[in-house]
């Protein structure tokens, strides 16, 4: 059977991914809209935008195998972008009274300003990226670690256009699930093309051996830059939506906690796989949650139970160890959700090992 | 016309000489050994070559181009493309994927698509075990299939050299015997040059073509590789005047 390698028919064969993916979104919006509970409505768009970042992330590092400390610095400049552009200008100028006039009279609504943070986000990603992406390994790592502290550090400082680390408040907020539903399908759509692209396709090839995909003609820069800029993107998009989500925005949102709380969801979801990215998000969210109702208290019949404080952390923390302790790869492993089950795959056609990474030196 | 010359190529890590001045020229479609014993710097020379270590002094010219210090993958858009020793497939990826990486570098000119294409079928016409298992995740082959995969790789950037470093490597000699049957068989049909870094002489002796013979980072003998074979000079270069 002559079938021609076309971009299309990979897309045929792989799209069941985003689809179930944006499935098992689609679920959780609806439950949030069926129950109608304010405080659930806002868990589930929180999960929406752990998903937007964690996708994000996946797309660079997923793809590039290179660890980035530093996207959620992109998530900043997508939040400020927010605040700089939907706020009332009376308000404004005010809290941040350095704007240039044509931003101080901009009032434009909340999809735009996710739009407008995506391009900020996008435009610094190219910046950064073209001296970063020459990096390898830890040295990569590190120097992103640097560029998050560097731009929490101007954003904490540059008092007449960020408010330095006082809050600014004023942001219009969204409080329905669909935008962020939207939002979250479209990332996974973006970092499922991407992947599945030429660019996707060179730099997967270098993750997994860079000498050979030099050696076939992979510029592996350039195409860490294409994915750090399009990752840079969507981070951006997510921290301008974000700030509609909670109103509000200050330098230290975007920094240390949620850098770490969406890798540790990347990596027990499955550094390699778009499937883990959500995954991860969907059950660690969920953990959290569930962890948070029982602090709380919950009455079982005449009396009430509820855990110490402080327990949610620590369970938190148990629960990656031993995730990671029985699959290091990460719940998914690098292999992506299709509805099928690998493990029964037909004899003689082995299913994808999805608890490691195949070394390659079988003989 | 020569495809592939070297001048006074020399190659150092750090205050290591692993290659010391090689000179030599390669006609198109022709078929050389490079032989040695261990260490001799036969990997070297040829990562040379390819761009993937910078050599520290001499030339290095590729069909009218001085690729000397040049970006592996610049040099492999001029169409001199390298097989790494190890047989370093792109595990996590499919057969298929693996294959189209190599295309990529020709992306965006006039009917690249359906060159790819083509090349896809001529690859899997020369190995129908890659197609048969054309979604199957690379690294989940056997060594056998593992190098007709990288040797498949190669091909798909449609190149007028492939360097291949020790394709032999780790396989059972019947499995190595079908890896060299492809080889030639191509280079016929695709009057392709190869470049072989192969450390079994017997292997250059069974297979033809030229060979030349490494010790200690310089080109010690270069002729016809049956008429090598048969020599005393042979022996006596390869195990070193009874060093061994």
């Amino acid at each position: 059977m002559a079938r021609r390698p076309s971009t299309a028919s990979v897309a045929r064969r792989t799209i069941v991914t985003p689809v179930l993916l944006s499935v098992l979104l689609v679920i959780f919006a609806l439950a949030a809209w069926a129950a109608g509970s304010r405080p659930f409505n806002q868990t589930v768009i929180d999960i929406f935008l752990q998903v937007i970042f964690v996708v994000g992330l996946y797309t660079f590092i997923g793809n590039s195998g290179v660890i980035s400390f530093g996207h959620v610095a992109f998530a900043c400049l997508g939040g400020y972008v927010a605040a700089w552009t939907t706020i009332k200008p009376m308000m404004k100028s005010s809290a941040m009274p350095g704007l240039p006039d044509w931003l101080m009279q901009m009032e434009i609504p909340f999809w735009a300003a996710a739009i407008a943070g995506a391009g900020f986000a996008a435009f610094w990603a190219l910046v950064f990226g073209a001296v970063l992406m020459r990096l390898s390994g830890i040295a990569a790592s590190i120097a992103t670690f640097a560029m998050l502290a560097m731009v929490n550090s101007i954003y904490s400082n540059w008092d007449s256009v960020t408010a330095a680390t006082s809050s600014v408040v004023g942001i219009p907020i969204v409080r329905t699930v669909w935008p962020y539903l939207v939002a979250a399908v479209l990332s996974v759509f973006a970092a499922w093309a991407f992947s599945i692209s030429r660019h996707g396709l060179a730099l997967r090839a270098a993750r997994d051996e860079p000498t050979a995909a030099a050696a076939s003609g992979v510029d592996i820069p350039r195409v860490r830059l294409v994915a750090f800029v399009l990752s840079g993107a969507i981070m951006g998009a997510g921290g301008a939506l974000y700030a509609h989500s909670i109103g509000l925005v200050t330098p230290d949102t975007f920094y240390l906690g949620l850098t770490f709380t969406t890798l540790s969801m990347l990596v027990v979801g499955g550094m390699g796989s778009l499937s883990g990215a959500v995954i991860g998000v969907l059950i660690l969210s969920s953990l959290i949650q569930i962890l948070r109702w029982l602090e709380a208290g919950v009455a079982i019949g005449e009396s009430s139970f509820a855990l110490p404080g402080g327990v949610q952390e620590i369970a938190l923390g148990v629960v990656m160890i031993l995730i990671l302790m029985f699959r290091p790869a990460g719940i998914m492993g690098n292999s992506e959700w299709t509805g099928r089950l690998p493990r029964f795959a037909k004899p003689g056609a082995p299913g994808p090992d999805n608890r490691s990474q195949p070394t390659g030196d079988q003989t | 016309m020569s495809l592939l010359s070297l001048s006074n190529i020399s190659v150092r890590y750090g205050r290591l000489t692993a290659v010391r001045g090689v000179t030599f020229t390669l006609a198109e479609g022709e078929m050389l050994f490079i032989t040695g014993p261990n260490g001799a710097g036969k990997s070297s020379l040829l990562r040379a070559i390819a761009g993937v270590t910078p050599p520290a002094g001499g030339r290095v010219d590729f069909a009218d181009h001085d690729i000397t210090g040049q970006a592996p993958e610049d040099i492999a858009r001029l169409g001199l493309s390298m097989v790494p020793e190890g047989r370093d497939v792109f595990g996590s990826l499919t057969i298929e994927e693996n294959l189209m990486v190599g295309t990529g570098m020709h992306a965006g000119s006039r009917g690249w698509r359906a060159r790819a294409a083509s090349e896809l079928e001529a690859v899997y016409a020369t190995f129908p075990i890659l197609k048969d298992r054309r979604h199957a995740q690379a690294g989940l082959l056997s060594g056998g299939q593992q190098q007709m995969l990288v040797i498949g790789r190669a091909l798909m950037t449609t190149p007028r050299l492939v360097a291949i470093d020790e394709p032999s490597l780790g396989l059972a000699p019947n499995i190595t015997d079908q890896v060299y049957e492809r080889l030639i068989a191509l280079r016929a049909e695709r009057k392709l040059t190869l470049l072989i870094v192969e450390q079994s002489s017997t292997r250059a002796m069974m297979a033809g073509g030229r060979m030349m013979l490494m010790r200690g980072g310089e080109i010690v003998l270069d002729g016809d590789a049956r008429a090598l074979g048969q020599s005393e000079a042979m022996q006596a270069a390869y195990f070193g005047y009874g060093d061994h």
